[in-house]
């Protein structure tokens, strides 16, 4: 940085970056500092310091009771996701097929796809179906907006495989199944845990795909905040934000130590 | 003969072509056929979803909500016509690339230091810009509206009031501006990541030859780093016009009445006014706009007509 920047130029790019930091981390540490200032409203500067919200938080059944939804929802939409990808993901590393560049676009279609419509569009055809648990129509929804990822991070890390070392393991007999489990799946070990973590965490936050399939017996943690906020006045919002903010930070680490951030985010 | 021999006798003499031709014939059908599962579920619950809208929204809805034959554009023109609607449009297209050039102008710097830093900076701005991206936009769009806060409790107005900036406060929630600064907030890393990696792969000796010919640092900057970081800007920029387009949260947490999008006009129509058709419709123009910046961009980076002649 030092030799390639100087004087004025350096300095403007330095600023500008400081304060594209503080842009970036203002709201979410305002909320953190709301969540435990000792005042109804939330002022600024903060006032006080209370535990009281985290208690109040704690203590309610509609928000604990969608944090265990969203946290089954996510933890289902993991497995269904990477069920359904990791196979297609090596479909589509190995094979040789004719239409695999077509099929490769189709199946990553859904990350381009505005998700707003991709949930109206799955509404309409469960609502036909008859299909009216919304568990269920969660998981689908949730599991076509989170596949895309998981095909995208297993591809990227196949492509570093070594074939040669599955040809080796088979040639000394290994079967199919034995070479991916001790000879492929190691390798690519990091690329699905981190595809895996994404589908947790895109399935966690998910608000447009969700706002279309949940009703008012199963609503995810972003929906049922989102009606506190809009709908009636409540206290202990910023305490709840806070809570997801720390799972989100939670999540950033072990992706960074799992597989480092600009890897996994520019596969 | 021993164990090690054996194998050495397998991998190097006849056996080992004969086994490779085998396993090349017993794999080649089966490893098409692992996409097979994906593919139904997604043409299942993906595809033939987006078809049934699409269809939907050129048919008309009876008084029963029963949606069916004549076939129509009624709804298009509607969107066209009614100037309320039409003003949707214009306001989303309005917010979307008025945020996307921002994020531009704004993370090419962030890019820039991000790439070029010792190895601990690069970190740290990579960690401050991803993280907030795994927080739910609700909460993001929440923690705003706790900044612009109209009113002298508001953290912006408190800041700019207790620097003698302005002397009452000023009202910025419930405007574009704010539905603006959220979305830019949401998705400046769709930016900053592109830019990144497409800055992170030019040739140091490029800028390093200009600059040894006696070229000053703007110059530099102009004539070689740019030119060659135009793919991750188009990338950076259909990302985030994309995503902005189809927002639905910030709008709704910040826009108030005076900045609706579209997003938020497909929801009223589905929920409130239970208007199937013409919901349909707005979403396919949402979709058709996205997919129109999408097709730009890939003709772009996939012509290669970003480098520059000279």
């Amino acid at each position: 940085m030092d030799e390639r920047f100087s004087g004025f130029g350096a300095f403007v790019l330095y600023t500008i970056t400081a304060a594209m930091m503080l842009f970036i981390l203002a709201p979410l540490l305002l909320v953190m500092a709301a969540s435990v200032s000792d005042s109804y409203f939330v002022t600024f500067p903060p006032q006080g310091f209370t535990l009281k919200w985290y208690a109040k938080v704690l203590g309610d059944r509609d928000f604990l009771e969608a944090m265990r939804l969203s946290i089954l929802l996510a933890l289902g939409t993991t497995a269904g996701s990477l069920l359904l990808g990791v196979p297609a993901a090596f479909a589509l590393v190995r094979g040789k097929f004719f239409g695999l560049a077509a099929i490769k676009g189709f199946l990553l279609s859904p990350l381009i796809f505005p998700a707003l419509v991709t949930g109206l569009a799955l509404l309409q055809v469960l609502t036909r179906l008859g299909s009216q648990d919304a568990r269920i129509n969660l998981l689908i929804g949730h599991v076509v907006v989170t596949s895309p990822y998981v095909i995208r991070t297993v591809v990227s890390s196949l492509q570093l495989v070594d074939e040669n070392l599955e040809d080796a393991a088979r040639t000394l007999g290994a079967n199919r199944l034995w070479t991916f489990w001790r000879v492929t799946l190691p390798q690519i070990a990091s690329g699905v845990a981190a595809g895996g973590l994404f589908a947790f965490m895109v399935s966690f936050d998910n608000y447009p795909v969700t706002m279309w399939l949940a009703n008012s017996e199963y609503s995810p943690v972003p929906l049922v905040l989102m009606r506190q906020l809009v709908n009636v006045f409540d206290p202990s919002v910023p305490a709840m934000s806070t809570i997801i903010i720390l799972m989100a930070m939670v999540g950033v680490l072990l992706l960074e130590k799992l597989v480092g951030l600009r890897r996994a985010l520019a596969a | 003969m021993t164990t090690s021999d054996h194998v050495v006798a397998v991998l190097t003499v006849e056996a080992a072509p004969a086994a490779r031709q085998r396993s090349r014939w017993r794999l080649v059908l089966p490893v098409g056929l692992l996409a097979v599962p994906m593919l139904a579920f997604l043409t299942y619950f993906f595809f033939y979803p987006a078809l049934i809208l699409l269809l939907s929204s050129i048919q008309t809805q009876d008084s029963r909500g029963i949606i069916g034959r004549p076939f129509t554009l009624a709804h298009y023109a509607r969107l066209i016509n009614v100037e309320l609607y039409a003003r949707v449009l214009w306001t989303t297209l309005r917010i979307s690339i008025i945020t996307s050039a921002l994020a531009t102008v704004l993370a090419y710097p962030v890019a820039l230091v991000m790439v070029k830093s010792r190895p601990i900076v690069t970190r740290i701005i990579t960690l401050i810009v991803i993280a907030p991206l795994i927080v739910s936009v609700v909460v993001r769009g929440y923690g705003w509206q706790l900044v612009l806060q109209n009113g002298p409790k508001g953290m912006l107005n408190w800041i700019l009031m207790t620097l003698h900036i302005i002397d009452a406060p000023i009202s910025v929630l419930y405007t574009e501006v704010a539905v603006v600064i959220g979305s830019l907030h949401v998705f400046f890393p769709m930016m900053v990541l592109p830019l990144a990696s497409a800055l992170g792969k030019i040739d140091p000796n490029l800028e390093d030859a200009a600059r040894m010919l006696g070229a000053p640092w703007w110059k530099v900057f102009l004539r070689v780093t740019l030119p060659l970081s135009m793919p991750g800007f188009v990338a950076g920029f259909t990302l985030v016009f994309s995503l902005t387009a189809g927002s639905f949260v910030i709008p709704a947490i910040l826009g108030g009445a005076s900045a609706i999008m579209l997003g938020n006009l497909i929801e009223q129509q589905i929920f409130v006014v239970y208007d199937w058709p013409f919901g349909a419709a707005i979403a396919v123009v949402l979709v058709g706009l996205v997919l129109a910046v999408n097709g730009v961009s890939m003709w772009l980076l996939e012509g290669r007509r970003l480098r520059r002649p000279e």
